[in-house]
């Protein structure tokens, strides 16, 4: 933890760059003029309201119950880690707080916005404005550099090129990653492709991050160096993070651990003693 | 697993976000006031990404393009070719006969009509005509000292010459209505003895002209008048046959000849032209116009292009079948691009704009090829058989034309082109649910 800490003190310069003073640009198309409507989500201490979710998959004739009831409320600047055998629902529940999966019941509440209650295209600007996504393996448009693909979400939003590059040099220079802003991104180590994927994810300033095993391709090193950074971020900034993971080894990061078992919530800790206790049994 | 995301039957039937928002929300829904703020992503970022990504399968894109080149390049060559020649052929037939004229003559002898005066007037008189000159031919003998030869003998007036696009007024020719001069035909001349038809003009010739009923009603039957005096004042050069015009006053007054054979009708307005036309077959006329030849040549042309559009059809339907095995084939190869942009928050609509663009540039940056393609070379070929026929001793001229309506045309199809191939597979896209083709192997 202590080597972690230290790590983040010397990201905290970098970190800064990203509270400087806006551009033009970005004043003119900042959050809160881009998108009215979310300018109260700072006021609230929960991020993500999870509320008697249930999911049900129907296979041939068979239904298969896959979240049966989830009731769990994420607070603001919290590392929720999100445990369990495979096939437990973790990935899923994940998927319905991003908005890709439709939950059978319940209610998804983000920064007090009922998500499955809006359209589609909602759900798609919302994502894109306000949560940041690191999948397990870095996915890129093939034809675009590391740093086009870093501005992706900016262009998705609707802001233009300079604009959107503008913002993912930077992003990529905070996470160490500018060198390799022109290459392409398969040319890059996995490593390396999750560093800027976690860049992506930060490129319109997101209120919480959601992350899908993203070190489960890497080797331990490269996974160590990911989650260090994504600790330091979640530290400095007070982003919210909620990541699935298998890795018992990384517990250590988590300031939660949520554990599930056959689509239930079986344990939420929160104590950090019990957290680190988790690292040693394993 | 692999899911298969083209079937409407997955193995794994996932709940559709429609289904649920109806089922859970379909009264409390708010409204999506913020909706007209989500502009999605720009245009000109869209057509960047479609171009960053036709240039990453360089060599697919080259091929696709490349056949819609071919294709768009044929029809062109030929069309470009087909028009020019239609324009060219059109343009030296109208060059000696003017569109708004109608020939007629007296017809056979069951519905046989003579262009007297009374006759003359009774066509003036039809709405739409604006003026009418007659011509009678007769036979005749042409003598000049030792030198005597048969001719065809016409009177005319000189409006009559000019309708007829007679050319005697270089090297000094006149013709006068109220004089008594003649114009002879080259060869004529040739036969009278002047190796140079030229040196005809100015010399006096003594003929025979042949009278009959049918030019002159004073008459009961045929006679010949021998011995009258003429003096030469042009030349019609380029004639195959030996004739002389004389001046129709002058045939009138000496010899009583007092109706023509046939005449040209000169129409004021073209839009009165198939009534003047109708008229004159009622009056027992046999009529025979330039613009019916040229409808002629039109329709045969049209039939000619209607074979080529055919045929164009049959190559671009081939080029079309490329573009769509490309885009489709690109479409599986960015499932996951498509995936990621998704779940970033990309709109349905945007993925949908991202293909139907990318169909658009292949098949636009095609047809500038083809067409240029297909114009130069064309204009090559005709370069080519203008210099072959120099070499030959024809004179030929540049009969590549592409009227501005083709180019349109053109423009068009290539627009309908990128957007019919490019409809299914940017469907297919935009209709691809995120997780799934995250998931896509």
């Amino acid at each position: 933890m202590d080597e972690i800490k230290n790590k983040i003190e010397a990201g905290g310069e970098r970190i800064a760059k990203m509270n400087e003073a806006p551009t033009q640009s970005d004043e003119s198309k900042s959050d809160a003029g881009f998108f009215p409507e979310f300018e109260h989500h700072s006021n609230t201490d929960i991020v993500v309201g999870i509320k008697d979710v249930e999911k049900t998959f129907v296979l041939g004739t068979n239904k298969v119950d896959i979240l049966k009831g989830i009731n769990v409320d994420i607070k603001r600047g919290e590392f929720v880690m999100l445990m369990g055998p495979s096939g437990c629902g973790k990935s899923t529940l994940l998927h319905i707080i991003y908005g890709l999966e439709a939950p059978t019941n319940g209610t998804i509440l983000v920064e007090d916005e009922d998500i499955w209650a809006h359209s589609k295209n909602w759900r798609a600007y919302f994502r894109n404005q306000f949560i940041g996504f690191i999948p397990q393996q870095a996915f890129w448009i093939k034809s675009l550099s590391v740093i086009e693909n870093v501005a992706v979400p900016g262009f998705i939003g609707g802001r233009g090129y300079r604009e959107s590059i503008e913002r993912a040099y930077k992003t990529l220079e905070i996470v160490g990653m500018k060198d390799w802003a022109h290459y392409r991104p398969f040319d890059l180590s996995g490593g390396q492709q999750q560093k800027v994927s976690f860049a992506r994810s930060l490129l319109l300033n997101p209120k919480f991050i959601i992350a899908d095993e993203p070190t489960g391709n890497l080797d331990q090193k490269s996974g160590v160096q990911l989650m260090d950074l994504i600790k330091e971020f979640n530290e400095s900034l007070n982003i919210t993070v909620l990541m699935v993971t298998h890795n018992p080894d990384q517990v250590n990061y988590a300031s939660r651990i949520v554990k599930m078992v056959d689509g239930k919530i079986m344990d939420d800790i929160i104590d950090k003693e019990q957290i680190n206790a988790m690292k040693h049994e394993a | 697993m692999k899911l298969n995301f083209f079937s409407k039957k997955n193995d794994v039937s996932l709940e559709s976000e429609a289904g649920y928002e109806k089922r859970h929300h379909a009264v409390s829904r708010p409204k999506e006031t913020w909706k007209e703020t989500h502009t999605g992503i720009s245009f000109s970022m869209i057509a960047y990404i479609s171009w960053k990504n036709l240039k990453v399968g360089k060599a697919r894109s080259i091929l696709t393009i490349g056949g819609v080149a071919l294709g768009i390049g044929i029809i062109t060559f030929l069309l470009s070719i087909g028009f020019g020649m239609q324009q060219m052929i059109v343009s030296e037939v109208t060059k000696n006969n003017p569109i708004d004229v109608i020939d007629i003559n007296n017809g056979n002898l069951d519905n046989f009509v003579s262009l007297t005066d009374d006759v003359v007037n009774k066509v003036k008189n039809i709405d739409g005509v604006k003026k009418v000159e007659r011509r009678v031919n007769t036979g005749g003998k042409i003598i000049l000292g030792e030198s005597q030869t048969d001719v065809i003998i016409y009177g005319t007036t000189s409006d009559y010459l000019d309708m007829l696009r007679v050319n005697y007024r270089d090297n000094g020719g006149s013709f006068s209505n109220d004089g008594e001069t003649a114009l002879i035909s080259d060869r004529l001349a040739n036969l009278l003895g002047f190796s140079n038809p030229y040196d005809a003009i100015g010399k006096k010739i003594v003929y025979n002209i042949a009278l009959s009923k049918e030019v002159s009603s004073s008459l009961d039957a045929e006679k010949v008048t021998d011995n009258n005096e003429i003096i030469i004042s042009g030349i019609v050069n380029n004639s195959d046959n030996t004739y002389i015009y004389l001046p129709t006053k002058m045939l009138q007054d000496k010899f009583g000849i007092d109706s023509a054979q046939d005449g040209k009708v000169v129409v004021a307005d073209m839009a009165k032209f198939d009534n003047v036309k109708q008229q004159l077959e009622q009056m027992g006329f046999v009529t025979s116009s330039i613009a019916e030849l040229i409808a002629g040549i039109n329709s045969f042309f049209s039939t000619v292009r209607v074979f080529l559009v055919v045929f164009g059809v049959i190559i671009m339907s081939i080029s079309a079948m490329g573009m769509l095995n490309t885009l489709s084939v690109s479409l599986l190869q960015r499932t996951k691009e498509i995936g990621i942009m998704k779940a970033l928050g990309t709109k349905r609509y945007d993925v949908f704009k991202m293909f139907i663009l990318e169909s658009i540039i292949i098949s636009f940056v095609g047809g500038l090829l083809g067409f240029f393609g297909g114009y130069g070379l064309a204009l090559l070929a005709n370069k080519v058989l203008i210099i072959l026929g120099k070499r030959m001793g024809t004179e030929l001229s540049y009969f590549v034309y592409v009227p501005t309506g083709f180019v349109l045309a053109i423009g068009g199809f290539v627009l309908f082109l990128g957007i019919i191939t490019g409809v299914m597979p940017a469907f297919r896209a935009a209709k691809i649910h995120a997780l799934e083709a995250l998931r896509y192997e």
